[in-house]
């Protein structure tokens, strides 16, 4: 078996036993997220459920108000009580009362006259009491309107299309699925680009700082093998936990979101992807997980303990989130410009992947860009990798470097 | 000319404007066991690192087998066995695991790499827990591991960084008894220590480093003479 072999299949081993490892990679997404968002949506039924139960009292201001509800059934669990309009308004604030139904003088013999009668609905928005009240008035209100215009048409003879020679109807086939693209459009590529990069980050400090810190750095780099292979194994290693951090995150957030959807009581939006589409994410996958790689082992080479190294990562961890933020911005797009920057492109690539406006000379340039990143970042790693000074930290040298190092 | 299992020709390794190692010249003849003294910050690490090829001298040869450690690093290393100061085991790893591992990378394979882990299991003493990851070990079985690492390729040239300085005395027994069978089955030791009890006991030679320099080298009995003892006879060395 080749040394490179051998050491991938130690490092994978150690990772695959350390626990922190394995929660931040697979536990975090297969058992927190579904926890977490199926629990929420749960919350929220049942707080709608709570909400549509709850006896709410809406004040009706001045005799007309409460003729006119009168004609209508009362809502369910909703109680109307009469008084002047500014202890409405005070009661309204204090959510004593949920809405303000008020008609002015005269409302119903205007009505009764064939005119108009404005009915105003007082409610406070920031309230969820109050938003309910007006859900409850709103249909009792509509179908009085209903009921007095059919009355007027059926007085004149008129048919029901009198009142709307024109009737606008907008049929969006692709609705659901167009809400879902953009939702999966704003949230694929930061979820792309966080896990990727949280994954790759704890395995980097694992098995450089991590390795430094037990003693077992020295131990390995006297085998006989090169100090390249033994960067190659780690770094194939980190590769792979960052891949498959991405991959439970992503599968766990998809089937998460459906089952979760459906237990609030809401329509699913799916989102179906194409053989390209996918091809292209997935191709695109690995050399952003290889560029993330090399960088966070450069970073974290440098540590000589895992305090340290998680220090270190902090900036990586921000610079990589930047670029999946900025992708969400008005008027940020894949261009061949912007296919240039460095984890900007990864992130505007699978946007426009999944809204279909990747054109394939920006997708080539992207994949260009992103294996010149990921091979600069590697040689990045090799040379920290290489380093006496980093390898052995304030032992191995005097210089201006490690001096800074050991200070912190 | 007989080739010599380990030498160090006129190595110096400088840090900057410090000259961590100054002209350091020794050799460990095969069935010979060579004791590295010298006060904390003398050298003696870096000296050892050199001769592993972890770092790269600035002047002079390291040799392990006759072969040049910068020039040849990987074939230099398969005849050695490097034990440092702190056990370094892979604690979520089994003894087996790592023997396994540590065999494969010193081209043992298959039956042969089997058998050889077999018979330093029961030279070690390791059965009861050579299948139990190391993070749940005592000190001692982590050190017996740590030797079993060391040890597995079967190397001509044993180097022990300070191998006692952290260990209680039965931790430090084990290490001892490595030495003796190894110098018994003419491996060459080179042991870096502290303890000048365990140099005068196990060393056939021993070489003094003060400030990266070479300051006396021989017998034990030729470093204790003139002086009641031979921490006495080192204390004068690098006083």
């Amino acid at each position: 078996m080749s040394p490179f072999r051998i050491l991938l299949h130690k490092e994978l081993l150690d990772v695959v036993r350390d626990r922190r490892t394995l929660f931040m990679t697979l536990g975090l997404p297969v058992v927190l997220y579904p926890a977490l968002i199926i629990s929420m949506s749960v919350l929220i039924a049942a707080g709608t459920e709570r909400l549509k139960n709850t006896e709410l009292i809406v004040a009706t201001v001045g005799p007309e108000a409460p003729a006119l509800l009168k004609q209508r059934p009362v809502p369910p669990k909703t109680i109307y009580r009469p008084m002047s309009l500014e202890e409405a308004k005070v009661d309204l604030a204090l959510q004593t009362v949920a809405a303000v139904v008020s008609a002015p003088e005269g409302a119903v013999d205007s009505l009764g006259a064939g005119k108009q009668a404005v009915v105003t609905v007082m409610y406070a928005k920031r309230f969820d009491r109050s938003r309910e009240a007006l859900d409850r008035m709103r249909p009792v209100l509509d179908s009085l309107n209903v009921e007095l215009l059919q009355k007027r048409l059926d007085e004149k003879s008129l048919d029901a299309a009198f009142m709307q020679p024109v009737k606008t109807d907008p049929v969006d086939l692709d609705l659901k699925d167009s809400l879902g693209r953009l939702m999966a459009a704003s949230l694929l590529p930061i979820l792309l680009l966080t896990t990727l990069i949280t994954g790759a980050v704890q395995a980097a400090i694992d098995t450089t700082a991590g390795e430094k810190e037990r003693g077992t750095f020295e131990t390995l780099l006297v085998a006989p093998v090169r100090p390249t292979q033994v960067m190659l194994a780690k770094y194939a290693t980190v590769t792979i936990v960052a891949i498959t951090t991405a991959l439970a995150n992503l599968s766990a957030t998809a089937l998460t979101f459906g089952f979760g959807v459906v237990i609030a009581g809401k329509s699913a939006m799916p989102v179906q992807f194409s053989v390209e589409q996918i091809a292209v994410m997935a191709l695109c996958m690995l050399p952003t997980a290889t560029l993330v790689s090399g960088l966070a082992l450069a970073v974290a080479s440098t540590a000589q303990t895992m305090k340290q190294g998680q220090a270190l990562m902090v900036p990586v961890v921000l610079l990589g989130f930047a670029p999946a933020m900025v992708a969400q911005m008005p008027g940020i797009e894949l261009t061949w410009l912007t296919s240039l920057v460095p984890l900007l492109n990864v992130a505007l690539l699978v946007k426009a992947v999944i809204l279909d406006t990747a054109q394939p000379f920006e997708v080539v340039l992207t994949l260009i860009s992103v294996l010149i990143f990921s091979a600069i970042a590697f040689r990045a790693a090799a040379l920290t990798f290489n380093s006496e000074t980093f390898r052995f930290g304030g032992t191995a040298s005097s210089g201006r470097l490690s001096l800074f190092w050991r200070r912190r | 000319m007989t080739t010599q299992a380990l030498e160090l020709v006129k190595v110096s390794r400088r840090f900057g404007d410090l000259l961590a190692v100054d002209e350091v010249s020794l050799t460990v003849a095969p069935g010979e066991v060579v004791g590295l003294l010298g006060p904390n910050g003398a050298g003696k690490t870096t000296a050892l690192r050199v001769l592993a090829g972890l770092l790269t001298p600035s002047s002079g040869t390291a040799r392990i087998g006759g072969i040049d450690v910068q020039r040849r690093p990987t074939e230099a290393r398969m005849q050695l066995g490097f034990l440092t100061s702190s056990t370094g085991l892979y604690e979520r790893l089994t003894g087996r695991e790592i023997m396994k591992t540590f065999g494969a990378l010193h081209d043992l394979d298959g039956p042969a790499l089997r058998r050889r882990i077999d018979e330093v299991i029961e030279e070690l003493e390791l059965g009861p827990f050579v299948d139990r990851r190391c993070g749940a070990l005592s000190s001692g079985q982590k050190q017996r591991i740590s030797i079993a690492r060391a040890v597995v390729h079967d190397p001509a040239v044993y180097v022990l960084d300070e191998p006692t300085a952290a260990l209680d005395p039965v931790a430090a027994q084990d290490i001892l008894d490595l030495v003796r069978r190894a110098q018994a089955r003419g491996k060459a030791v080179l042991f870096s220590t502290h303890r000048l009890d365990e140099a005068e006991v196990l060393c056939n030679r021993v070489v003094v480093i003060r400030k990266g320099k070479v300051v006396s080298e021989g017998t034990p009995e030729q470093l204790k003479t003139g002086h009641e003892s031979i921490t006495a006879a080192f204390l004068q060395l690098v006083a």
